[in-house]
């Protein structure tokens, strides 16, 4: 065996909503019998964009709010990577909302954990995109409707830290829908910051799982949009699998198409030297 | 012009309104031109607008090999009265301007004397008996044909080529244009006034422009993901691998921003695919961010940068060199990356290979640093020697090597700098990788013993393999102690500049260099050498003569030579800037 690096303990304080994302996120590696050198786990900028160190993967710190697309470049470069993008709302929702709507429109493999505590706890405390502002009377950004108002999205879970049994069978559906090349799994999660924003009672008591509704159907956008609609409208939150569809992921299409995974390919010039010359003879004068 | 002698060097311009088709006749000429054996130079000046706006093409044919437009245009065909009184100031002597009167006769005013023009209404012959304006393009050519002696079939025969992608009918109508012309121009001039082309033997050469050489090289060495987001005038790179790269199973992407494409880039690079950008001034600014991070995190970055006149959006389809600061210096930290600055076709061919594979070697940022007239002018080059070319992998480990190995460290301090390098997916390789300072683990540290080691591990990557960087191109008069140095769209100028002066008495040498960052040692051994070295550049503030400078050259003993007004240097302008700097310093030393 090679010896390679040891996981850190995380910086997080105690109690922080991350260290149960961390627990759910190790522990769906272990239910699929995820080994460590299949799986690479990219992290944004923030408490939350330290969690590639505590775990076994691949791990890779990406730039602020830039985690989705170079997820995205690593999911196409290598598809049979399980490919997970973590961050936090200042990441996501706030320098990298661009990205985070063309990931849902691009839909590739990726899966994303966004936690979502509502502050910016490594600077302190100050407000992150969803957070209600009384002061400026901003309103908090909903990532579950950004996601389910893009055509092309294709799962929209959220799952809350205080719930790891959930949580984890959530990533596990999040890693299967990309495996299965449906396209981009996101999953918000609650996960408060006891120091600068401590939710976790003002969360108790307001989330419904959606999957443990009867008549609630994880297939149709519109009554997705219309139950995360009205449990906001009565200070809910919706948890659990929102909104499915099957979608194809861009590497997908190249697999279905034949191509080889892009890493495995045969990149010696020799090896395509009559196509290089006719494409120059197309030039010849 | 002398008539009967054959033309060894013809600068035709074709110029109107954008939608004009000045291109098509341009397409044609050069069909015709390359058949006569010429070397050619092909350049476009248009409006950043979908249509309309000035726009002209331009074409140098010449029995020489040539990298640039000459002084003077010989022969203007001109759709409408904007068209002559831009160009007046650039017509030679007892040229030729082609008019299209179909809005009113010509007016003079802007040309010499001896600038002779022939008024046809093309518009309006084409509208009258084709019913179609467009079709004024092959009537022009009808009468260029003539012009210049062409017989029929062979005029004929490169209308045709150059058409055979269009319809039947579309052929036969533009024959009939081109026959209206010819018909029109054989009652028109005297036969005996005409001009003729030369007709010589040349091997096959390639008619490519930079951008397309820039993106063929890439993919010959092995790179098979792209990513970028349209930007004049770095565009034809995205699409030419959109166009051919499915070829070879590539992946090319369009981001939906600058940020996206560099990051999408770094994300396939870091997982073992050769990975390349491409994009302009303003877009190479939002990337600088991710090229300090690739610096940091040690992950293998191509980048191109298409330079057009800035600062901010400045001119999107002019070119110039004021980059090279933000190129060389942008970006926070100190990291290690190389600039290539490619002044040709060929240049952009071989520089395109090195630089996909010098980032595997150094695991950095490479930069190429073109600039507009690189990157969209075309010319004549011989073939590429794809054999020659060959894939450098660097310290890559794959997992049975792993498998030998007891530990395995990301950022492994090493003699060269140069860490071995496991991509995700291989077992054994797990691996944190960070543009945080980190120890050998990728562990974030910033414990000052190790935050001083690995500083000095990744400049040392640079430091120990300057061997590798590419090394520019001399000509001209070795032994002489006056230098002309410029990178890009400078080198055809001044290599014709030169053969100007070494005509004219003074021995001239010159040094295109093709890494302008770090400064090499040859760069300052010329200088070293040299009594004086004038260095060229398009830009204001003489951004590459002061990175010179700062590398050691001797302020004494550079001179500098801009231009900033989105027009490249001719040859002749430089040769009298040249002439005109030297007679300062004889009249002062006198």
């Amino acid at each position: 065996m090679t010896k390679t690096y040891q996981p850190n303990e995380p910086i997080w304080c105690a109690g922080c909503g991350h260290y149960g994302v961390r627990n759910a996120l190790l522990a769906a590696f272990r239910q699929m019998q995820i080994e460590s050198h299949q799986a690479m786990v990219l992290a944004g900028i923030g408490c939350a964009g330290t969690l590639q160190n505590n775990v076994s993967a691949y791990g890779y710190h990406a730039l602020h709010g830039r985690v989705l697309p170079t997820a995205t470049g690593a999911k196409l470069a290598n598809p049979q990577l399980d490919v997970i993008a973590v961050g936090g709302d200042g990441d996501g929702y706030a320098i990298g909302c661009g990205h985070l709507i063309h990931s849902f429109k691009r839909n590739p493999g990726v899966v994303y954990i966004l936690m979502n505590n509502g502050t910016y706890g490594l600077t302190k405390g100050q407000h992150s995109p969803t957070a209600d502002v009384e002061d400026t009377a901003e309103q908090a950004l909903d990532g579950v409707q950004l996601g389910l108002s893009i055509p092309g999205s294709s799962f929209i879970a959220r799952g809350s830290s205080a719930s790891p049994v959930q949580l984890e069978a959530l990533i596990v559906a999040a890693i299967e829908h990309t495996r299965a090349g449906l396209g981009f799994a996101f999953l918000e999660v609650l996960s408060p910051c006891v120091t600068y924003n401590d939710t976790y009672p003002a969360w108790a008591g307001r989330m419904v799982n959606v999957d443990e509704l009867a008549e609630y159907d994880c297939d149709n956008r519109i009554g997705a949009f219309a139950a995360v609609n009205s449990l906001m409208v009565e200070n809910r939150f919706a948890t659990g699998l929102i909104f499915k569809q099957d979608g194809r992921s861009p590497e997908r299409r190249r697999l279905d198409s034949g191509q080889a995974p892009l890493c495995e390919l045969d990149i010696s010039p020799d090896s395509h030297l009559s196509e290089f010359r006719e494409i120059m003879a197309g030039y010849g004068v | 012009m002398a008539a009967h002698e054959p033309l060894t060097d013809l600068n035709v311009m074709v110029a109107g309104q954008g939608g004009d088709g000045s291109l098509t006749v341009i397409s044609v000429l050069t069909e015709l031109l390359a058949r006569r054996g010429y070397h050619l130079y092909m350049a476009r000046n248009v409006a950043s607008r979908i249509k309309g706006g000035h726009a002209a093409a331009m074409m140098r044919g010449s029995l020489l090999q040539r990298g640039c437009l000459g002084d003077h245009i010989d022969l203007l065909v001109a759709f409408d009265q904007e068209a002559v009184d831009m160009a007046a100031a650039r017509m030679a002597a007892e040229s030729i301007v082609i008019f299209d009167s179909s809005d009113g006769a010509l007016c003079r005013s802007a040309l010499a004397k001896d600038v002779r023009a022939i008024e046809v209404p093309f518009g309006r012959f084409a509208v009258r008996d084709l019913r179609r304006d467009l079709f004024k393009n092959s009537l022009s050519f009808g009468v260029l044909s003539y012009f210049l002696s062409i017989d029929e079939e062979e005029a004929i025969n490169c209308l045709h080529h150059t058409f055979r992608r269009l319809p039947k009918d579309a052929i036969a109508a533009n024959t009939n244009a081109f026959d209206n012309g010819r018909q029109f121009a054989s009652g028109y001039y005297p036969q005996q006034e005409r001009w003729m082309l030369a007709d010589v033997e040349r091997s096959e050469q390639l008619l490519i422009s930079g951008n397309e050489a820039i993106a063929f090289g890439f993919m010959l060495a092995g790179g098979r993901f792209f990513a970028g987001y349209p930007i004049t005038p770095a565009t034809e790179i995205l699409e030419w691998l959109q166009k051919n790269g499915t070829r070879f199973n590539a992946v090319t992407m369009q981001a939906e921003d600058e940020l996206a494409a560099i990051n999408m880039v770094l994300g396939a690079a870091m997982t073992g695919v050769r990975s390349m950008t491409a994009t302009s001034g303003p877009g190479f600014a939002l990337m600088q961010e991710t090229i300090s991070h690739a610096g940091s995190a040690e992950i293998p970055l191509v980048v191109v940068n298409c330079q057009r006149a800035g600062p901010s959006t400045g001119m999107p389809t002019k070119p110039e060199q004021s980059d090279i600061n933000m190129m060389a210096f942008g970006a926070n930290g100190d990291f290690p990356r190389v600039v290539l600055a490619p002044g040709g076709p060929r240049d952009c061919f071989e520089l395109s290979v090195q630089a996909t594979n010098l980032a595997q070697q150094l695991q950095c940022p490479v930069i190429l640093a073109l600039d507009q007239v690189v990157s969209q002018n075309a010319s004549t080059v011989e073939p590429f020697d794809l054999d020659a070319v060959q894939l450098q992998h660097g310290k890559r480990v794959d997992a049975s090597e792993l498998r030998n190995m007891s530990e395995y460290r990301r950022y492994q301090v090493t003699a060269d700098g140069v860490s071995p390098w496991a991509v995700p997916g291989t077992p054994g390789g797990e691996s944190l990788v960070t543009g945080n300072e980190r120890n050998e683990w990728g562990q974030v540290s910033s414990n000052p013993e190790n935050r001083r080691v690995m500083v000095d591990k990744r400049q040392r990557k640079l430091d120990s393999n300057l061997h590798l960087l590419p090394r520019g191109n001399f000509w001209g008069d070795a032994d002489a102690s006056i230098g002309l140095l410029g990178i890009g769209m400078q080198q055809g100028v001044i290599e014709e500049a030169q053969q100007r002066l070494a005509a004219a008495g003074l021995r001239i040498k010159c040094l295109q260099p093709r890494t302008i960052w770090p400064v090499i040692d040859e760069t300052l051994d010329f200088i070293r050498s040299s009594e004086r070295v004038y260095v060229i550049e398009h830009n204001q503030g003489g951004q590459l003569a002061r990175v010179l400078l700062a590398a050691g050259a001797s302020k004494a003993c550079i001179g500098s030579i801009r231009k900033y007004d989105g027009e490249p240097f001719s040859p002749g302008d430089l040769y009298s800037e040249i002439r005109q700097a030297e007679a300062d310093r004889q009249g002062k030393s006198g």
